[in-house]
């Protein structure tokens, strides 16, 4: 799910950026920082949308750096699990298949895969239903649910079935 | 955060020209590092000892207005460094290429971007900009003997 917050972070300022353009610098370094990376509690950060403030900065001793705390908009991607999402398979293996929405990576695993498809082997390993009328293979898209999450601090990944009513390919691109 | 180290020493804000203004209440909200009986206190009226520390500006400021020979050698220490890395130099240039020389006619001039913050014994502190306080020195000393 896709949000919509106001985001807190201390930037550290090298001297360099000081004068009248401080702010553009500041800014265009907490892009530079911030986008895309993953918190555990936000989940993705996408993109910067504005800025709320800059507060008074706070000179670092020892260092002549001094220290902004900005308050920041941003769009922040973080997956939930129940959530329906739409992917990309990327890896297709006997276990199961990878499969990516944006940033978040999904593992799906054969037991999550409707039981009448089977896992084929080849140049282009896909799963398949026994009359071969639909295929999961690198870069279908599917629809699937997240049943699970793994948040770190800096990183989120994802099991997902496609075991469920409505779930699995939704655009072949070998049929295509 | 190296805040702990600070508090025997006056705290030095950056200050630019350029920044927006913005209302006083919030003004120290995230430095409070060694104020911890300094909740956040916005309006209500908890402890008025507590809302004079959260206000600094609203009564008159009572320390000297001149500035300690340690701020004098903290801010040019600070300034200078900044300027030896590559910080955009707020005077005109007569030639100069040391860094505290250059700090010290920045000073001369009261056009070093600091605010100074003196915290008082009982925690709340004022701020002074490096402008409005008096230093009182001979220049000689500053330009190195010229």
């Amino acid at each position: 799910m896709f949000f919509h917050i106001v985001l807190e972070r201390n930037m550290q300022l090298h001297p360099r950026h000081f004068g009248r353009n401080l702010r553009e610098n500041l800014v265009s370094k907490l892009m530079k920082d911030v986008e895309g990376t993953c918190s555990g509690r936000h989940g993705f950060v996408v993109a910067i949308t504005g800025i709320e403030n800059i507060g008074k900065g706070l000179i670092r001793d020892g260092t002549g750096f001094v220290t902004f705390p900005v308050k920041y908009q941003c769009v922040v991607f973080r997956p939930f699990k129940g959530e329906i999402l739409e992917a990309v398979v990327t890896m297709v293996n006997k276990m199961g298949f990878f499969a990516e929405a944006g940033p978040v990576q999904i593992f799906v695993s054969n037991h999550l895969i409707p039981d009448d498809m089977e896992f084929q082997i080849g140049d282009m390993p896909n799963y398949t239903t026994s009359d071969g009328s639909v295929k999961i293979q690198k870069d279908s898209e599917v629809r699937l649910k997240i049943i699970g999450t793994r948040v770190d601090a800096t990183e989120i990944f994802c099991i997902g079935t496609i075991k469920d009513d409505f779930l699995g390919v939704i655009n072949d691109p070998s049929a295509g | 955060m190296d805040d702990d180290s600070n508090v025997f020493f006056p705290r030095i804000l950056n200050r630019y020209e350029d920044e927006p203004a913005e209302p006083e209440i919030e003004e120290g909200a995230e430095e409070d590092v060694e104020n911890p009986n300094n909740e956040d206190v916005t309006g209500e009226p908890l402890e008025t000892e507590d809302k004079e520390q959260r206000q600094p500006v609203e009564r008159p400021r009572k320390t000297s207005k001149y500035m300690t020979k340690y701020e004098r050698a903290r801010i040019l220490g600070t300034r200078a460094l900044q300027i030896s890395m590559n910080a955009p130099v707020m005077v005109e240039l007569e030639g100069e290429t040391d860094p505290l020389e250059i700090a010290m006619k920045e000073l001369r001039e009261r056009k070093i971007p600091f605010t100074i913050r003196r915290y008082l014994p009982d925690g709340s502190y004022e701020d002074w900009g490096v402008d409005e306080l008096i230093v009182e020195d001979s220049w000689k000393r500053q330009v190195g003997g010229d």
